[in-house]
Parts: structure tokens; C-alpha cells; sequence
């Protein structure tokens, strides 16, 4: 008999039908083959699934067993085809009935029959909505990520016996029910305070200003100032996600399968800081089957690159692409998919190799060469792209001190988280109905049509721009960093004193 | 132990044969060996050359004799067939005989199946 069972392939961030065909035939030498290109992984479904049916209390038919996988030029990775293989042998031999309706099978199975975690459950809920009254079996510990998805009945399965008899109708299992997105904005979420760091006010002001614009940061100066610590602070003061951001950013996840069990969506944004030994293909992805990189997990949040010198020129130079385009393209032999990579990039470099070039009492050791060749690791297009430059100079001794009562009160996470969220809810406001979020996200067409420059501000840079001999990039640019600028003073245009601080921040030399 | 598993396969094949006989196959050799392996039987069914393998089991508490038929087998016994021929093309297929005996080698089953490959 032969039977077709719904399942899907995840390719990227897209989802793909395949249907399951399953025969099992009467006559013919005994065996079990898969075809459809099936990737090694699939191939072994063949002896889960034969293990995991006699494990599970049935027979496994010693019958000529042939299993497609169709579209059959279409490249099948991973697991999840075990218990759309495993049902399709069950029905095709006439041991259960298959029930009435729209139904996806998707996970993976153990040699006992217990369903295990499968990535990618998420983008399946969300292609199953496609079709009203679809049911989707998924295994019960990721069944949480399609919890979010209305319009589709889940149903998360413990165990292959337990299936059999809720088809069965002997004992159903109960539907997942809905859970509906909540914005948690706790503080007990911030793991570095602003306050905590010891001066550096113009540093505090440019990240309040990148994390209310979503704009990159490059913080230089001698080792021990509070770089990292500043950049570890900067979560603290991003707003929480948004409901279709938190989507965005679960799928990703959900797809890497780094999305822990039993947790429906990601609320937080992600901060990634990736070691400066990192590859190219981990940055931007890579794979046989390309998974997303750390540029795609830092999606709308931060990707933090920390002695940025240090890093590969191949890795640096492949942030180009995701810092202008806000996604990834990532091609391959078994074809190429594209991933959002919105971030947010914060670099830390020390001045020179041994880090103390203008420090006020400290003497540099480097030779001119050395620190050339130190300075020509970024390359200018980089730098081109970096909105924020900010010193993060040597703290003196007196702020430092820890009985003397400090008499300047610094800005608190909460105080700038606060700004923050105002800054981002104008800006919700100015993209509503568009597919942006922030500032640093628009086009030259929106900085058009958005930017709300006064005349006067617009003279004062294009003042600037003819002394400094600013790219067209960086005219387009500052004005970004105006707009987020005018946003946290709650001004509706853009004025020559935004302007002005928005230069302040632009590396000159 | 070895050679009670060999007097089972030679039950076997002799069991295999007079099965093939009654079908009215006619038996051109049994046991045709060298250095690369053995072919059970060679039989011609009408004009078509067959080349059996034969499995035998005794009760199939440690598995289906079918189990024990792996494709490495099937393609030694395809090159084997290869050498018989010597280069001669002649219709041919290769079959499987699976056979579970009992405690006192009676016949439990006998499954026959054609052109396996």
C-alpha cells in the first residue's frame, strides 16, 4: 500500500512542502530504501525509525519498504523526516489509520520512540497557517516555539506509541494551547550598569544615541578604560523586542536550534560577541546546508567585536555586505539562502599595538610602521560605514575612588533605557507601515522623505562636508545620526544643534 | 559450532534445490566456489540463467534469515556471476531462497524471491 505524508525541508529561512510517499509492497525482497536525495543524516533515519517502531510495541513490516522524499532534486538535511516516515509505515502497513484533515508530521526520533528536540518547528507552525485547519505533530519538547502561532492546531508528541493512540482515538493528546506575546521589560535583566562605569560621559551619550537608532559604535582608546565594560552595558539599555521582531529573531534561532527547550520566543536581544579567531563562514554562515552566523544571530541586536584589529581581514571585510543591506546572501553548491542580519556593530580598537598612543602620561612604544600597519587592518570602507567614533580616554584616579563621595551624578540604565524607549516609539511611529525599525535602517529614499532637516542644519553640514571631504555615505549617514539625535531631545525636525553633536561623533582623521 | 552452521546451510541448499527442481528449474551446479567467493546454486529457469543465494535459519528467534542478506552479499554474488559467465552474455537474474528451519530440521518457511536485484 502506499501513502503520502505531509512534511516540510527548511531551506534558509524559506519552507518547502515535501510530501513523504511511503510503499510498502507485497511482493519483492525485503528491505527499506530512501531516495530523494537524503542526506546521511536522513539515510539513518532508516534504522531509528525501524528500531524506534518495534521499541514503541509494532511491527516492523518485513516487507520491500521504499520511502521518496519528493521534490526529489530538492537536498533533504536532518531529522525531522523520522516520524513522517516512521506514521507513513505504520499506515502503509495497516496498523493505524491516518486521521481526516490537513496534517504535518515533523521530528525526530529515538531508538525508543521518544521524540526528540527538532530544530526548525517554529517556521513549520508558521507555514502551516498557509492552510486553515491544518494540525502539525511536533515533538513535545520544542512544541513550545509554535505556541505563538495562531491559526494552527499543535499537537506536541511525547512518544511514537503515544501518537498511535490519539489517532487511534484511545487516548488523544491535548492541543498546545495559544500563548500570547508579552512585552517583559524587567530590569533585573540588566547585567552592566551605565552607573557602575567610572566617568566616560561621552561614551554613555554615544551608546544612548546607538541604541536608540540602532547605529555602530567604534570605541577606541588605552587598554583598561571601560571599552568592554561599556559595550557590556549596552543590552541593558536596548528596548525589548517588539512582537514581529521577537519573530524575526525566534526563527533564526529556531532554525540554528539554538532556541532552549520549552522557551516560545526570544524577548531579549541578542548581544554576540564572537572571539577575534572566528571564521568567515561562522560570522556570516556557512555550512553544506548554510546555518546563520553570527551576523544573522545578532539580528536587531548586538554584535560586539572586541581588539576589532585583531580580527581576520576576510572576516572583517564580509561585515560590508550585512552592514549595508541588513541581510546576508550565503551561497553554496545545495543552493543559496538569505538571511536578515540587522545589527547593531560595537568595535573596540586600542590606538596602536601596545595601546598607549595619547595617553597623557603614559609613554607609546610602537615604532611609526607598526602602528601604520596596526591602522590598515580596517580598512576605510569599514570605518565608512561607522556612524559613532568615540574616545574612550584613561579614567582619572579621582573618579576612580571608592570612599570619596563623588559629586557628579552619572546616567543610571534605567534613565537612558527610559530615553531610549521614547526615542524608538517616535520612530515606530515615522515607519509605521514600512518594514523598518530604526534610524540607521533607512534608505536614501526615506532619509528623503523623513529626515525633516532644517535648512539651516542641512547648510552646517554641507559645510562640514566640503571641508572634511565626507563620501556621499557618510553625508547620508550623519543625517541618520541627526534624526536619532533630534529624536531623544523629542524634536520634530532636525536642527544645527543635532547636527552639530551628530559631527562630534564623526571620526575626522 | 561453525560446522553445525554448515551442515544447516548445506540442509539448506539441498533444500533449496529439490524446491527449485520442483519448480522446474534444472540445476547446472551447486556450490560453484574460488578464491573470490561461492555461488549456492546455478539453475536455468526456461533459458534464463539463475544464480540463488541461499539463507537458511534455524527459527528466527535471532532474526529473519532476509536480515542476513545484505547488499555486500548480493553484489559478491553479482561479480561471481560475472566470472561464470567468462565474458559470455546470457539472460540471467539472481534470486533469493530463504528458508527457517526447525528444531529437527524440519521446513517452517521457504520464501523464494525473484530477480532481488
Amino acid at each position: 500500500m502506499l501513502v503520502k505524508i505531509n512534511s516540510v525541508a527548511n531551506v534558509g529561512l524559506e519552507t518547502v512542502a515535501v510530501d513523504v510517499e511511503v510503499d510498502v509492497a507485497e511482493k519483492g525482497f525485503p528491505g527499506f530504501t530512501i531516495v530523494g536525495l537524503a542526506s546521511k543524516a536522513v539515510e539513518e533515519a532508516r534504522e531509528r525509525v525501524k528500531t524506534a517502531i518495534t521499541n514503541s510495541g509494532f511491527d516492523f513490516p518485513p516487507k520491500k519498504i521504499t520511502v521518496n522524499l519528493a521534490p526529489a532534486d530538492l537536498p533533504k538535511d536532518g531529522a525531522a523526516y523520522d516520524l513522517p516516515i516512521a506514521v507513513g509505515v505504520l499506515v502503509a502497513s495497516g496498523q493505524i489509520e491516518l486521521p481526516k484533515g490537513n496534517n504535518y508530521f515533523y521530528g525526530e526520533l529515538s531508538l525508543d520512540g521518544t521524540l526528540r528536540p527538532t530544530r526548525g518547528i517554529l517556521l513549520l507552525a508558521l507555514f502551516a497557517t498557509k492552510k486553515k485547519g491544518t494540525t502539525i505533530f511536533v515533538p513535545a519538547p520544542s512544541a513550545a516555539e509554535a505556541s505563538v502561532v495562531s491559526d494552527v492546531t499543535v499537537i506536541p508528541v511525547p512518544m511514537l506509541a503515544d501518537l498511535v493512540r490519539h489517532v487511534a482515538g484511545e487516548k488523544s493528546i491535548s492541543p498546545l494551547p495559544h500563548t500570547r506575546y508579552e512585552i517583559a521589560d524587567d530590569e533585573g535583566s540588566i547585567d552592566f550598569d551605565l552607573k557602575e562605569i567610572a566617568g566616560q560621559e561621552q561614551a554613555k551619550r554615544a551608546l544612548v544615541i546607538a541604541a536608540a537608532g540602532g547605529h555602530n559604535v567604534l570605541m577606541w582608546g588605552p587598554p583598561g578604560t571601560g571599552k568592554t565594560m561599556l559595550a557590556r552595558a549596552l543590552p541593558g539599555i536596548l528596548p525589548p523586542l517588539t512582537d514581529s521582531e521577537a519573530l524575526e529573531v525566534t526563527r533564526i534561532f529556531s532554525i540554528s536550534g539554538l532556541l532552549p527547550s520549552g522557551v516560545a520566543l526570544i524577548k531579549k536581544r541578542s548581544f554576540r560577541a564572537p572571539h577575534h579567531g572566528v571564521s568567515a563562514a561562522g560570522v556570516i554562515g556557512g555550512g553544506t546546508n548554510p546555518l546563520p552566523g553570527e551576523v544573522s544571530l545578532a539580528h536587531l541586536g548586538v554584535l560586539f567585536l572586541d581588539e576589532m584589529p585583531e580580527f581576520p581581514r576576510g572576516v572583517l571585510e564580509s561585515l560590508r555586505q550585512p552592514m549595508e543591506d541588513g541581510e546576508v546572501e550565503i551561497v553554496r553548491v545545495a543552493g543559496h539562502v538569505r538571511y536578515p542580519a540587522s545589527f547593531t556593530l560595537v568595535a573596540a580598537i586600542n590606538p596602536c599595538p601596545c595601546g598607549y598612543l595619547g595617553h597623557p602620561r603614559r609613554e607609546c612604544k610602537c615604532t611609526d610602521k607598526q602602528i601604520a600597519k596596526y591602522r590598515h587592518r580596517i580598512s576605510g570602507p569599514i570605518l565608512d560605514r561607522i556612524d559613532l567614533t568615540v574616545n574612550v580616554a584613561p579614567v582619572e584616579v579621582e573618579k576612580l575612588s571608592l570612599t570619596t563621595q563623588h559629586t557628579e551624578i552619572s546616567l543610571t540604565s534605567k534613565e537612558a533605557k527610559k530615553a531610549v524607549n521614547a526615542a524608538r516609539a517616535l520612530q515606530a511611529k515615522r515607519f509605521e507601515g514600512t518594514r523598518l525599525y530604526t534610524n540607521s535602517q533607512m534608505r536614501n529614499r526615506e532619509v528623503k522623505a523623513l529626515g525633516m532637516l532644517t535648512p539651516e542644519a542641512e547648510n552646517f553640514l554641507k559645510l562640514a562636508a566640503e571641508k572634511y571631504d565626507f563620501s556621499a555615505r557618510s553625508y547620508m549617514r550623519l543625517i541618520k545620526v541627526a534624526r536619532t539625535i533630534a529624536d531623544l531631545a523629542a524634536e520634530k525636525m532636525i536642527l544645527p544643534v543635532h547636527m552639530a553633536e551628530a559631527l562630534q561623533y564623526k571620526q575626522l582623521a | 559450532m561453525k560446522t553445525k552452521n554448515r551442515e544447516t546451510g548445506r540442509a539448506g541448499e539441498a533444500i533449496a534445490a529439490r524446491h527449485l527442481e520442483k519448480k522446474g528449474y534444472t540445476i547446472l551446479e551447486k556450490n560453484f566456489s574460488n578464491k573470490f567467493g561461492e555461488i549456492d546454486i546455478i539453475a536455468k529457469d526456461k533459458n534464463i540463467l539463475v544464480f540463488v543465494e541461499v539463507k537458511t535459519k534455524i527459527g528466527e528467534d535471532f532474526g529473519l534469515p532476509e536480515e542476513m542478506i545484505t547488499p555486500g552479499k548480493l553484489w559478491r554474488v553479482r561479480n561471481m556471476a560475472t566470472m561464470y559467465l567468462q565474458g559470455e552474455s546470457a539472460p540471467c537474474r539472481i534470486d533469493v531462497v530463504a528458508i527457517v528451519l526447525g528444531a529437527t530440521n524440519e521446513v517452517l518457511r521457504l520464501t523464494h524471491y525473484e530477480n532481488v536485484i
